[in-house]
């Protein structure tokens, strides 16, 4: 259908580094009200890189990602996904991409197993086929006894993992994904690292936002960081890090300031 | 006391912060808000008029409807809350925990909040309206001014309580999914004065009205509206009976509140669903799929659940008072009123469609990526509501059609109702693009609407009434009248109407599709 599927060798996206770019961004612009959120983004993800974007809270984040995905209208600036312009070609686009949005909202009344179906058959793959790759997710992501369930009454862990595997069931090239990890147990992540880490090795892109520095870090070949709506620094993990660990290296990209011994002086059992 | 005062102060201003920040930046929501205003001051005003206006009446006439009215009243505000509009943040216990508040502060924090807005204000109109209406003497107008106000905290103490003592069942999913459809019944108990009038029970009016005050005689609201009548010893001891009855009630409520403080949720330990076999009969790709979330929706949706019963419930009702009274219809008109009715209501609830979605909606935007597509999203709702009403109408057409003596004409008001369900879902369609809001999370007596929301709302579903009775009319008006082949275009009517407004819909939602997605998926 269009450069999506062409490798590395494609002609459409030559990369900065000489890579070919899953996501680039242009002067991305977005304000709300008196507040710009997002000021001119121009983030570029490398195609079948572990992509990370992180940065404080309120760095524009999850507004960057929700107008990379199509959710928010961009004031100003352009997406690229894959080399075509999501803004002007979303049907190129949106078969191709796959997105867990922050705040897990899904389809409360449905079951596990009947949000997958569902999923996969408003993007129109056949019955047969969303059964059978929504029956692998399920048992992969550990949900096979849950999934009968309303999502309704999923934990946290279980409705990361159902959206996790709704956004995978389409087989899409790259992954959106929000604060994937906020508010899972560490049994549950797991799950989702193996996951994420076989999807990427077969060359797919995953960019995914965080703010837990470790993680990012033991995942990711490829970081961005954002801060008051800018990229603030963006290549990969050596690069952005340098000697420092990537904890590190933010405060200092981010221009946090002294570590809170000024003021403060009330706090603690030795004053009133 | 001094005490009380700084943090009933504190909470009303919470409650102002959480009007005005709610309206912040949001022109639709303004508009709701203005229309919410209107109709508080047209309850405060049409109240305070017509409660003056008992003045005019004999005073024994007077009484008895102002023991009735008082007493409705104070239902109204016991299960308003329970409801869909007016409660906020301010009303959640469970929110205020955390904060070194004991439970005393915090029933005069939540009395001062819950007093705080428009329908407070409404009812203390409507209230002083019942002093003018009511007292026949200076004395009668000074215990009715103390009778008055204590009527108003009697109300809104009455609503704490129960939304209080309620609220351990309120936050299980269970107890809210039961809750919501509970209320349906509680809505259609109130047409059982009406029905029972209808009748011929009780007589004429006057001996029904003076038979129902005596049965809510001695409920502490009766008993303020007669110590304004009275005005004398008597109504002072009355008085001094209802300010006990509001101490009672509110030590009740602290007492409810201090148990609601430490008891938490236990909604997650619940059992599986069944897996729908009908889903194999539908066809395969977009449209069965969306057909088939739609009918599962309706059985497990209890807001979904909620409008059917009620739309079911007052065709009923109607099938019986139609038939009846001095005002009661004839001929065919008597089956296809009620069939009418209920395809309407059932209808209307398609007015904002993607509320119900709220904010899993994005699963479809980032699928959707035409307006062929969108078309096809509603084509397959249209088809989900179709396949269970044109049954269940076609039920009511037959009951009605039997009840009123004479089955052929189930057939007219098949067809009719079901054009007219036809177009109200067209209505629906575009008022949903149009006009989209955000539904409660969850039916919840605390957080069911933010304050300043409940007036979109209006303006959507008034919006779609008034597009499907104007579209509608060409079709119902005639079969009404007695023409009864028009219903025979009813359906090709309906379908026309039905497929414009689809495709009307999927034009402006697919432009505005993130606009769509924020609108529905504001936190409420």
């Amino acid at each position: 259908m269009t450069d999506f599927a062409g490798g590395p060798g494609s002609a459409a996206s030559a990369g900065s580094a000489g890579h070919p770019e899953a996501v680039r961004t242009r002067g991305l612009y977005k304000r709300f009200g008196q507040q710009v959120a997002v000021g001119g983004v121009d983030l570029v993800v490398p195609l079948g890189s572990f992509a990370g974007l992180v940065g404080p809270n309120g760095a524009g984040k999850t507004t960057t990602l929700s107008m990379i995905t199509g959710l928010l209208m961009p004031d100003g600036g352009s997406v690229e996904v894959g080399g075509i312009d999501v803004w002007r070609d979303p049907v190129a686009v949106k078969a191709h991409v796959g997105v867990l949005p922050e705040g897990l909202r899904l389809f409360e009344r449905l079951s596990g197993r009947e949000l997958l179906s569902y999923n996969g058959q408003i993007r129109g793959i056949p019955k047969e086929e969303v059964t059978r790759r929504a029956e692998e997710l399920l048992r992969v992501m550990d949900l096979a006894d849950s999934a009968d369930k309303l999502v309704v009454d999923y934990s946290t862990g279980m409705r990361k993992k159902i959206a996790l595997a709704a956004a995978l069931l389409h087989n899409p090239k790259v992954l959106f994904l929000d604060e994937p990890f906020e508010g899972v147990d560490p049994v549950s992540a797991n799950t989702l690292v193996e996951v994420l880490r076989r999807y990427t090795a077969s060359g797919s892109t995953v960019v995914f936002s965080s703010h837990v520095m470790e993680l990012v870090e033991r995942l990711c070949d490829w970081v961005s960081v954002m801060n008051h709506g800018h990229i603030v620094a963006q290549g990969t993990l050596a690069e952005v890090r340098g000697d420092h660990t990537l904890n590190d290296a933010l405060l200092h990209l981010v221009g946090a300031r002294g570590n809170g011994e000024e003021g403060l002086s009330w706090l603690g059992s030795s004053s009133a | 006391m001094r005490e009380g005062i700084v943090v009933a102060w504190l909470f009303v201003r919470l409650k102002l912060r959480l009007i005005a920040g709610n309206l912040r930046g949001d022109t639709m929501r303004q508009v709701g808000f203005v229309f919410t205003l209107i109709a508080a001051v047209s309850v405060a005003l049409g109240g305070l008029l017509l409660m003056s206006l008992l003045r005019l009446a004999p005073a024994d006439l007077a009484l008895d409807a102002g023991m009735v009215l008082f007493t409705v009243l104070t239902l109204i505000w016991v299960i308003g809350p329970l409801l869909v509009f007016g409660v906020d943040e301010t009303l959640d216990p469970a929110r205020l925990t955390l904060f070194p508040l004991t439970a005393r502060q915090m029933a005069v924090g939540m009395f001062a909040a819950s007093a705080t807005g428009p329908w407070p204000l409404a009812t203390l109109f409507f209230l002083v309206g019942a002093v003018v209406g009511l007292s026949r003497s200076v004395t009668g107008l000074l215990i009715g001014l103390v009778a008055a106000v204590l009527q108003a905290a009697f109300c809104l103490v009455a609503s704490r309580a129960v939304t209080t003592a309620l609220s351990r069942l309120l936050r299980t999913r269970r107890g809210r999914d039961l809750l919501a459809v509970g209320v349906v019944f509680v809505i259609l108990l109130t047409q059982v004065p009406n029905l029972l009038l209808n009748q011929g029970f009780g007589g004429v009016p006057r001996e029904f009205l003076s038979s129902l005050a005596s049965v809510v005689r001695w409920g502490p609201p009766a008993m303020a509206a007669h110590a304004i009548a009275d005005g004398g010893l008597y109504g002072l001891a009355e008085v001094a009976a209802v300010a006990a009855a509001v101490l009672v009630l509110t030590w009740a409520w602290i007492a409810a509140l201090r148990k609601a403080m430490v008891t938490a949720d236990s909604s997650t330990q619940l059992g599986s669903v069944r897996r729908s076999r009908f889903d194999g009969l539908l066809p395969a790709g977009p449209l069965g799929a969306v057909v088939a979330k739609e009918l599962k929706y309706l059985r497990r949706e209890p807001r979904g659940r909620m409008g059917w019963m009620a739309a079911i419930g007052f065709a009923g009702i109607l099938m019986f008072s139609l038939s009846s009274g001095p005002g009661g219809l004839s001929g065919s008109a008597l089956a296809v009123a009620p069939a009418c009715i209920g395809a309407l209501m059932i209808g209307l609830q398609a007015a904002n469609a993607f509320g119900i979605d709220g904010r899993a909606l994005w699963m479809n935007a980032i699928v959707y990526s035409s307006a062929r597509d969108l078309r096809t999203d509603f084509a397959g709702r249209h088809l989900a509501v179709g396949l269970v009403a044109v049954p269940l109408l076609a039920v009511l057409s037959v009951a009605a059609a039997l009840f009123a003596g004479h089955l052929p004409w189930a057939l007219p008001a098949l067809l009719s109702s079901t054009g007219l369900l036809l177009v109200a879902l067209g209505v629906g369609a575009v008022t949903s693009v149009i006009l989209p809001y955000t539904y409660p999370e969850r039916i919840n007596a605390f957080t069911s609407a933010a304050p300043g929301q409940g007036g979109v709302a209006f303006a959507g579903s008034f919006g779609a009434m008034l597009g499907t009775t104007v579209l509608a009319l060409p079709l119902v008006l005639p079969v009404f009248l007695g023409l009864s082949w028009i219903a025979v275009l009813g359906i090709p009517y309906g379908l026309a109407v039905c497929y414009g407004g689809r495709r009307l819909a999927a034009t402006i939602g697919y432009a505005r599709l993130p606009d769509l997605l924020g609108a529905v998926s504001r936190p409420a």
